[in-house]
């Protein structure tokens, strides 16, 4: 095995170690626990980023050697498998499950699409760890045990490439989560817990059917049977492409769109199945809002543009672009509006992300390439700006123990630093340029826009959409802003202990991210890069599925046509 | 070509160094020395400032440029911003770090750097006791570093960075005292309302960027053409482009309807008002329609509603100007009206039916880049020069608060006075040349417009008006003021004097350039001379001054000075008499023609009442359905529930009825 496959493993491994290390070592002994925390993310942060940087400087160029010409699109081929040979660099041989004709592998690997968000669930790490540090007092093994847990889970849906290991660390995510919320979550902490947990495992289920509704039609079609995405893929587009097997097809991918939009919609999550996502969010710990908006949030939308879009390309397109952008649309106002009227900071922020994500999703199914770039990327700056709001939110909250905007007043008289912290991660989620929200959000906008302006004599409803929703991400997040630290000053009670503005261990927790929100604004182009040849695989599989459609249109067109000849003679 | 060039990037990279350095060690290393890094980076930025203009003139005697370059053009692209889609297809996008100096660019760079760094000079006698004394330089620098970022970008999302940065130092500056509420609101007001222009602004550049495939000014520009190819099918077309980017240029100059956040600007430190919201950001929205010009020109529609709106705002705050009480707002409404006037002149830029020649395009472009610079100088001269008097006087500018400081002040009084000549626009000094121009422009596209000839002669007679009641307010302020009996606020105690050189130098020097700018620029042609070289732009054809008009504008602005001395000095008390006479008038002015209070009722109440009622809504109806379908296994086990009850006489009850239905079944089948 190379240096490569090893990091592949041990990004996975180190944190399933440390959990294990961690939930046997006993509640006692707090500050070892924390210290292995800390040393752990450290390392995977190290590893996440060297992968990358590895990744970044691979030679893809022989991916899309194919070219325009062709009428099959690429498919997934990712880099770094353990298990893989010399003659099939981008498969694997490590099998769980034998069945038969086929069987459930171990694949992992990397490629543009997920390189970058394994950065950003590694980077958030090391917040979470240092945010509960005087937070969680009770069962401190228990809780870092399942934040290790909820680590590997969310690497490994990242790291899959096999659809049913995909969809186990999909699933399991939500144990570790579940726990997390029930056990050191706020007043409500158990009602919210059931609700996360069983609103969005019953979309979760669905997915699964989803799923192997494509294994098994590709099966039934193609008798090889399969759980690879990216052989799925390939397959699925051979079979598009053959115009005898289209009508069979057209009815799978609608069922298998229908049924993986069910679980990754609610996750997403796009209006109006967002509900379970303010109460666990506000209920939650601090770690636990920072790894949920942070990276599980985006596992939907991944899930979207790994599984929905290339599996189910024509009804994607049919379908889903106008359902999803509608939705998305309606969920950037909706999200925005009820984001304003809110009085608990953190409800402000989980609904701000119901909006934020909107914004997203109108990039991804406007179904360009850039529209398509603009969505991962927003992925990527949504996970760091709103978990710097989570993460400033819950400093705020262990200070004063209350959220409520109308108990506080001034504090950037209080604590100057903490509040140059709240307004620059405030600036970066309005999308200011030089910050990181910029660029995604207008790639999604231009992706909308030039969706909407190429059909002739339509007004760019979308497009109005998503602009209006810059104007109330500032709107709600600068009214809280003047609301929290401007004005007079106004504390809650905090029973006389002194309280200090930005303390180091803070800050450690707080300036990573905040480093990587400027260097994106400012130089976004090796992420966009590395993500390029991926991005352009998917946009590949839209734009045949738009070309199937303007076919289908004109041969129906011309059918018409002739029908309405025979009628005249 | 010239060394400068190479240089281009240092123009906005000195001042963020120095904003990046203040901010971290200001508050604790440099403290009262935290100007320092602001003053010398801007003040090296103005030197470079220069270097590039005297290098793009040299750029003018070089013969035809070689294949691929444009004439008195240069590019400098530093690296890709970001780039995605699919390259060699429509979609895709790639936006380069270019920054570009041609004469248009010159011109402002000079401008913002310039008088920035004689206003960063005064503010450290301004603001030389605050406690936030290094957060105001770092943003200060910052503020520069964006300004000059957005008349340095060569294509249309630099432009947008730079303009967000400028909009952020805004907000930072306006709500520089945070905590007096009234700034925390100004602050907020600020940002929201230029971000509705702003986002019509992104919705337009991203119509560019379909059509055009490209945001860089020369290649949109290029593809002019087939935009106007394009228009037989989609006739919308180009005024869509340029009234949406109308919009964010309406948003940044506050034009009527966005215009409310400019005067609840003045909360912020004068040094501000005079830097951001007088001389240079406001005229951003100038620059990026002088900079499209090719695009404005070519859509009437879009030039009608500009100028409509340009003259309507400037007519508007001017009556409001007329009965301000506080100095800075008489200030803030009067810049307001200005920027009208260069709106109304740009608006004036109607392309003829097709030639190249063009005179009233580069007429109108000249009046509007011209009065911006001429009033850069004076206006931030008038705002100095009134945060001097508030210096003095503890804070007041309340003008009913003091009057008669001609002694306590001399020297401010006489740089407010150049100042208030110039705006005034009494013949000879700055103002009396660029208005003059404006006028001219649209006297000229009242012959020239066919259609809407007879609009542009109602907006002609509309900025005639305007000229007579700048002056009137304008010498009401300075009478108010300086004039009359010497009368100080308590506030000031007894520390009402001159304020120090670290100020008054400043002021000595802009009273300078307010008085003579004009002259030396305009009547000798030196101006338009310079900006015609600017490409895409027509050249002029040498054109006399219409003497007649300028006599005109001459008697409207004497008839408004003397009529504020009448008012003002010889009847003090008839001013009062007039606004109890004419009470309606009056409160309609005073009042600010109750636009605020409009949009307060019919714009903000309802937007926070849709989100109160989102809010129920989200957990009266959304949440309680998904409660709902989650109460269903629950509710269909408790209705089946009764059927396992434990009974066994039930249960062999319920066998033999299954049994003998099961028999009739089998018995019939």
């Amino acid at each position: 095995m190379t240096f490569d496959q090893h990091l592949v493993l041990w990004l996975l491994g180190l944190p399933l170690l440390a959990a294990v290390v961690i939930a046997s070592l006993g509640p006692q002994r707090g500050i070892l626990i924390r210290r292995i925390s800390v040393g752990v993310s450290l390392l995977s942060l190290a590893m996440a980023l060297l992968l990358a940087v590895r990744f970044a400087n691979l030679e893809r160029a022989g991916l899309h050697d194919t070219g325009s010409t062709s009428v099959l699109p690429g498919t997934f081929a990712p880099e770094f498998v353990p298990g893989s040979t010399v003659a099939s660099p981008h498969s694997t041989n490590w099998t769980i499950l034998s069945l038969g004709p086929g069987s459930i592998h171990f694949y992992l690997g990397v490629d543009g699409l997920s390189i970058w968000l394994i950065v950003l669930t590694a980077l958030l790490l090391l917040p979470c760890v240092l945010v509960s540090w005087t937070h969680v007092t009770e069962r401190v093994n228990e809780f870092y045990a399942w934040l290790m847990i909820l680590q590997v889970c969310m690497i490994g849906v990242f790291l899959s490439f096999d659809i049913l290991l995909f969809y186990v660390f999909f699933e399991v995510s939500l144990v570790p989560l579940f726990f997390m919320i029930g056990i050191w979550g706020g007043p409500e902490r158990q009602y919210a817990a059931r609700k996360f947990f069983v609103y969005t495992l019953t979309g979760s289920m669905l997915t699964l059917l989803g799923m192997l509704w494509v294994v098994l039609a590709c099966h039934q079609q193609t008798k090889v049977l399969t759980f690879s995405i990216p052989q799925l893929v390939q397959l699925v587009q051979s079979q598009l492409a053959d115009p005898t097997t289209r009508p069979f097809w057209s009815t799978v991918q609608l069922g298998v769109f229908l049924l993986l939009t069910a679980g990754f919609a609610i996750k997403v999550p796009l209006m109006p199945f967002h509900t379970w996502l303010p109460l666990a969010h506000v209920e939650a710990p601090t770690a636990g809002s920072v790894a949920l908006a942070g990276v599980l949030l985006k596992v939907g939308a991944y899930g979207f543009l790994r599984l929905c879009i290339p599996l189910a390309p024509d009804v994607s397109l049919s379908l889903g672009l106008p359902l999803l952008t509608g939705l998305a649309a309606a969920g950037v106002i909706y999200g925005a509006f009820t984001a304003f009227a809110q009085d608990d900071i953190k409800r402000l922020v989980a609904y701000s992300s119901v909006s934020h994500l909107g914004l997203c999703m109108l990039g991804m199914f406007s179904l360009t390439a850039v529209g398509l770039s603009g969505s991962l990327m927003q992925m990527i700056n949504h996970g760091l700006s709103t978990g710097l709001l989570f993460l400033l939110v819950g400093m705020l909250y262990e200070r004063y123990h209350t959220r409520k905007i109308s108990d506080f007043g001034g504090m950037a008289t209080r604590m100057p630093l903490y509040a140059c912290c709240l307004v620059f991660t405030c600036l970066s989620s309005v999308g200011l340029p030089g910050l990181n929200g910029f660029v995604g959000e207008v790639m999604c906008i231009f992706g909308i826009a030039r969706h909407e302006w190429s059909i002739a004599g339509r007004f760019p409803i979308l497009a109005v959409a998503a602009c209006t929703g810059l104007i109330l991400g500032a709107w709600y997040l600068f009214t809280m802003l003047r609301g929290v630290l401007f004005g007079p000053v106004k504390e809650p009670e905090h029973h006389g202990h002194a309280i200090p503005d930005m303390l180091p261990r803070e800050w450690a927790a707080v300036a990573p991210l905040a480093l990587v929100c400027v260097l994106i604004g400012f130089y976004p182009q090796p992420i966009l890069r590395t993500m390029e040849p991926d991005v352009q695989t998917v946009a590949r599989i839209t734009s045949l599925a738009r070309t199937r459609a303007s076919e289908q249109a004109n041969a129906e067109g011309t059918s018409v046509a002739v029908q309405d000849e025979t009628e005249k003679r | 070509m010239s060394e400068v060039f190479s240089y281009l990037w240092l123009i906005p990279a000195l001042p963020l160094l120095a904003a990046t350095v203040t901010a971290f060690f200001g508050p604790r290393f440099l403290k009262h020395n935290s100007h320092w890094p602001c003053v010398a980076s801007v003040a090296l930025s103005a030197l470079l400032s220069f270097a590039v203009f005297f290098a793009v003139r040299g750029t003018f005697h070089e013969g035809p440029p070689p294949l691929g370059e444009r004439a008195n053009t240069v590019f400098k692209t530093y690296y890709t911003w970001f780039e995605a889609g699919t390259p060699g297809t429509p979609d895709h996008l790639q936006v380069g770090l270019t920054l570009r100096a041609d004469p248009l660019t010159a011109i402002m760079l000079i401008t913002v750097t310039f008088i920035g760094l004689l206003i960063a000079i005064y503010s450290i006698g301004y603001m030389h006791d605050d406690p936030g004394y290094p957060r105001f330089f770092a943003a200060v620098a910052l503020f520069i570093t964006s300004m000059t970022l957005l008349v340095l970008g060569d294509n249309f999302l630099v432009l947008f960075a730079g303009w967000e940065g400028v909009g952020l130092c805004s907000y930072l500056l306006i709500g520089f005292w945070y905590s007096k509420p009234a700034a925390a609101a100004a602050a907020r007001k600020a940002f929201l309302v230029t971000r509705i222009g702003d986002a019509g602004m992104l919705l337009g550049i991203s119509l560019l960027w379909f059509k055009c495939g490209s945001l860089q000014y020369d290649a949109v520009f290029a593809t002019l053409p087939a935009l106007k190819a394009a228009q037989a099918t989609e006739p919308w077309l180009l005024t869509a482009i340029c009234l949406l980017l109308f919009c964010g240029a309406a948003g940044k100059s506050a034009q009527f309807p966005l215009h409310v956040w400019l005067p609840d600007a003045m909360e912020g430190p004068t040094p501000v008002s005079a830097l951001i919201h007088a001389a240079t950001m406001v005229t951003a929205g100038v620059y990026l329609v002088a900079r499209c010009t090719p695009l404005f020109s070519a859509a009437p529609d879009a030039q009608l509603v500009v100028a409509c709106i340009g003259g309507f705002t400037a007519l508007l705050a001017a009556l409001i100007a007329l009965t301000q009480t506080d100095l800075k707002r008489v200030l803030a409404y009067s810049t307001l009206s200005q920027l009208g006037y260069m709106f109304l002149a740009l608006g004036s830029a109607v392309a003829l039916e097709d030639g190249a020649e063009q005179p009233l395009v580069i007429l109108a472009v000249t009046a509007a880049i011209f009065h911006l610079h001429t009033h850069a100088f004076f206006k931030a001269l008038l705002f100095l020069s009134a945060g001097s008097v508030m210096h003095a006087m503890g804070g007041v500018i309340d003008m009913r608060k003091f009057s008669g400081l001609k002694k306590v002040m001399p020297t401010t009084r006489w740089t407010f006075l150049c100042g208030a000549v110039a705006l005034a626009g009494l013949p000879i000094f700055s103002g009396f040349w660029s208005k003059d121009e404006i006028l001219a422009a649209a006297y000229e596209a009242s012959h020239v417009s066919k259609p809407f000839g007879g609009v542009y002669i109602v907006l002609f007679l509309a900025g005639l008006i305007t000229a007579g009641l700048t002056s009137f307010y304008t010498f009401r302020a300075y009478f108010m003021t300086f004039e009359g009996e010497e009368k100080i606020p308590h506030e000031a105690g007894h520390h009402a004097h001159e304020s120090p050189p670290v100020m008054t130098v400043p002021l000595q020097i802009l009273a300078f350039f307010a008085l003579f700018i004009g002259l030396i620029l305009g009547p000798t042609h030196l101006f338009g001379g310079f900006l015609e070289k600017t490409p895409d732009l027509p050249k002029t054809v040498e054109e006399g001054h219409n003497w007649i008009l300028m006599l005109g504008s001459t008697l409207f602005a004497l008839a408004g000075t003397g009529l504020a001395y009448y008012f003002y000095l010889l009847k003090p008390a008839l001013p009062a008499l007039l606004a109890t006479r004419l009470q309606g008038l009056y409160q309609l002015s005073y009042n600010k023609f109750y636009i605020d209070d409009l949009y307060d009722f019919f714009i903000v109440k309802p937007l926070v009442g849709a989100a109160d009622f989102t809010r129920i809504f989200d957990k009266v109806v959304v949440d309680s359905l998904v409660d709902v379908v989650g109460e269903m296994p629950p509710l269909v086990g408790a209705l089946l529930r009764p059927l396992q009850n434990g009974l066994v006489q039930y249960y062999a009850v319920t066998m033999m009825i299954g049994l003998t239905m099961l028999l009739i079944a089998l018995a019939r089948s």
